[in-house]
């Protein structure tokens, strides 16, 4: 097989792991907003169980959890394993990455400092329009490195598709690896990694460049 | 000066925009108010003063809503805002919250916000329109000595800039009285001078103003009322000369030698 | 493409011999220890055991070997998929473990011994689907283990029939293929007889298709250089066949499933001399 052949039959697998890549940021970055704020919740037992949730989802292997939302539901109920597995995929990921992003995310809206919250409320600003007005906009600006941190994990975090047989650009290197008893595409795969992850920092750089005008 | 204090004088009954009734507030165990009453009338300039820890600012913290008062009334314009501990419904709180314009001493404006968009914003979200808004803002800001900055970011202004911002951020909602929490505290000894301008030349206007501040001699020359707390009570009250001039309890004598000094 | 592969292999084999205290001239008779490589999930011939530690026939039979030649067996479970690369890293010494032998692991420079095991690659359908044939599977989706003889096959002498299934899907291991079919997410799976044999034996419902789509023989990978290693355990096992013990641990009730295809138990003891002078070329 040539180099060619293989960089074809990856960039194949390429597109499920842009895939997986877009739909998980696309659920994961407003979910964690979600479980930030549960997490934050003034009502004790909402921010226990989510605090405990937020706790098993950062505290076990990605890679695990990948398997319990794929198998788990066979082995639990005898429900049938979907067939189309970007849907347990994106599942497990967004999840996971929900978690981490609403510890961020808690962080974030924590270091605002209270006299911004003081000053909103005495002009007569609804809670929701301080959220979203004066503090999101604000933790955004904050949490962007961290945010940009994920995301290159995330990047690297698609690989993991392959234990429940995802047939994502890493799975595929993988097994054009073992047909040929060689290590080339391997190489191939870190290339594109790379290549994906010199891309999302790019972005992330420019994101961060636009929210520079203040301090 | 003078004027000024006989018009408030003639108005003293009719119209008293705030009104504080033993208001009570403890911290833990720890107990900061102890039975404070107060009036505000219109047109009047209060300043309040005492040593760290006497309660001043959370008497003007509770006066608007951003602490919640152990016991006690707080009415506004007559209207019950708490009722004997009491607080009335949010939309009268709301309704209240209209009629006081706060300037903290960390001025908190709006970091992400342009100086416009600081003053313009608040309006527009209470219904008044674009247009208006920011037309009026570029008048208050005239009226600071902002002329210019309005498309400047906070973070390039100075103290004293920043707090004149806040200023006018507060007049832009058409307060009826205007709290300041102690404002020149935060600024450098040389940016006083132009903050204490703008509150001197509000006091002109007529503007009813409380003061929490440790400016001994802004305070004698712009308020026409002195009240000295320590403890959580008020020890003292009365026309800035006699406070000062001939003040009669010996805790506010030490404190105002304290500060001469 | 070959050149890089040996470039990248000889890399990685001057990586490990740098970590690795090698000396020995004669690497048969200094040699105190084995380190066996295998599958840790591919019952009956390598498999955790109910004791908690590795058995099967394979790890059976390589007992038997060190004991004779008074090596102190070490059983390491690879990943299987990066088998090869584990070998060349030194992280074991062969890989022993039903493995099918491929053309291409001779090519790259494998030594590989005698083979000793007839294998069948068959599909396992559930029971109730009707499926009697590799034919009514077309446009059907086939689970295939990563790394397996099956799933070359399907890449190579048998991708006419991989090309008329929907898909092929590869699990890394042969209990998420099972899981796979049972939770109907796949329509069948391609795998060594043995392994379709145990599995269907213990989970109702499913049923093996009986049509035999790939002869294949097994055989132990060793180092490119380790000819005399390969020729010692070769031997070895000779003598097993010979005393008897071969026989013994083949008769054992967990092997009634793959008894029938050993080698050396149904051919004469001059069996496969061509592969042997294949492994030494």
């Amino acid at each position: 097989m040539s180099l060619m052949t293989m960089i074809i039959k990856m960039s194949e697998g390429l597109s499920k792991t842009c895939a997986i890549f877009f739909l998980t940021l696309l659920f994961s970055l407003p979910l964690g907003m979600i479980v930030a704020l549960l997490r934050m919740s003034k009502i004790k037992i909402v921010s226990a169980v989510t605090r405990f949730i937020i706790t098993i989802l950062r505290g076990t292997p990605l890679m695990l959890q990948l398997l319990a939302v794929t198998y788990g539901p066979y082995y639990l109920f005898g429900a049938n394993v979907a067939r189309n597995k970007l849907i347990p995929v994106v599942i497990a990921f967004s999840i996971n990455y929900a978690a981490y992003f609403a510890e961020i995310y808690r962080g974030g809206i924590e270091s605002i400092p209270v006299g911004q919250y003081e000053a909103a409320e005495v002009l007569g600003y609804t809670k929701f329009q301080t959220f979203m007005r004066i503090i999101l906009p604000q933790v955004i600006k904050r949490i962007m490195p961290s945010v940009t941190n994920e995301v290159v994990t995330l990047v690297k975090d698609t690989s993991m598709a392959f234990t429940v047989s995802y047939q994502e650009m890493f799975t595929i290197g993988k097994q054009i690896a073992n047909s040929q008893t060689s290590f080339m595409p391997f190489l191939v795969a870190g290339a594109f990694y790379y290549i994906f992850n010199v891309i999302v920092d790019w972005v992330m750089g420019r994101i961060e460049k636009r929210l520079d005008y203040y301090r | 000066m003078a004027e000024n204090k006989n018009n408030s004088a003639e108005k003293a009954k009719a119209s008293s925009i705030l009104e504080i009734r033993s208001l009570q507030k403890a911290f833990g165990g720890h107990v900061v108010l102890k039975d404070i009453s107060l009036s505000v009338e219109r047109g009047n300039v209060i300043s309040i003063i005492g040593p760290s820890g006497s309660g001043k600012s959370t008497l003007l913290r509770c006066a608007s809503f951003l602490e919640t008062a152990d016991g006690g009334d707080i009415l506004y314009d007559g209207k019950y805002a708490m009722h004997d501990g009491v607080y009335a419904s949010k939309a009268e709180l709301n309704r209240c919250r209209t009629r006081f314009g706060l300037v903290f001493q960390n001025f908190n404006l709006f970091p992400h916000y342009s100086v416009l968009r600081n003053v313009s914003e608040p309006p527009i979200i209470h219904g008044v329109d674009k247009e208006t808004a920011r037309e009026r803002a570029m008048e208050l800001l005239k009226k600071m000595g902002l002329d210019g900055k309005e498309n400047a970011y906070p973070f390039q202004l100075s103290g004293g800039q920043q707090q004149r911002v806040a200023i006018a951020r507060a007049l832009a909602l058409n307060p009826e009285v205007l709290y300041f929490d102690e404002p020149t505290s935060a600024l450098d000894p040389e940016l006083t001078g132009e903050v204490l301008k703008v509150i001197k030349q509000l006091a002109e206007d007529k503007m009813t103003m409380v003061v929490v501040t440790h400016e001994m001699p802004f305070a004698r020359a712009v308020s026409n009322h002195v009240i000295f707390m320590d403890g959580g009570v008020i020890v003292e009250e009365g026309h800035p000369e006699a406070v000062f001039g001939n003040p009669t309890q010996e805790r506010t004598r030490q404190f105002l030698r304290n500060y001469q000094r | 493409m070959k050149k890089i592969l040996s470039i990248a292999l000889a890399l990685t084999m001057l990586l490990a011999l740098g970590v690795t205290a090698f000396a020995a001239d004669d690497p048969v008779a200094d040699r105190t220890s084995f380190v066996m490589g295998i599958d840790p999930e591919y019952p009956p011939f390598s498999y955790l055991g109910d004791d908690g530690n590795y058995t099967g026939f394979d790890v059976e039979v390589c007992q038997a070997v060190c004991d004779l030649l008074g090596w102190k067996l070490e059983v390491f479970g690879v990943n299987w998929d990066e088998k090869l690369v584990q070998l060349d890293s030194m992280e074991c010494d062969c890989v022993w473990s039903g493995m099918t032998i491929l053309d291409s692991m001779k090519e790259a420079g494998y030594v590989i011994s005698e083979p000793y095991y007839d294998n069948t690659q068959v599909l396992v359908v559930k029971a109730d689907s009707g499926f009697a044939s590799s034919e009514d599977l077309a446009g059907k989706v086939v689970a295939v283990q990563l790394g397996t003889s099956g799933e070359a096959l399907l890449n190579g002498d048998l991708s006419d029939l991989a090309a008329t299934f929907e898909n092929v899907i590869t699990c890394d291991s042969f209990l998420k293929c099972f899981t796979e079919l049972e939770g109907n997410a796949v329509d069948a799976v391609f795998v060594d007889l043995p392994v379709a044999a145990s599995y269907v034996a213990k989970h109702d419902g499913l049923n093996v298709i009986d049509e035999n789509l790939g002869a294949e023989q097994y055989g132990i990978a060793f180092r490119s250089g380790d000819e005399a290693l390969c020729e010692a355990v070769d031997a070895a096992v000779q003598e097993l066949v010979e005393n008897g013990t071969y026989a013994e641990i083949a008769a054992k009730e967990e092997y009634a499933d793959i008894v029938n295809n050993l080698l050396f138990l149904s051919e004469t003891e001059e069996a496969a001399p061509e592969a042997e002078a294949e492994a030494a070329a």
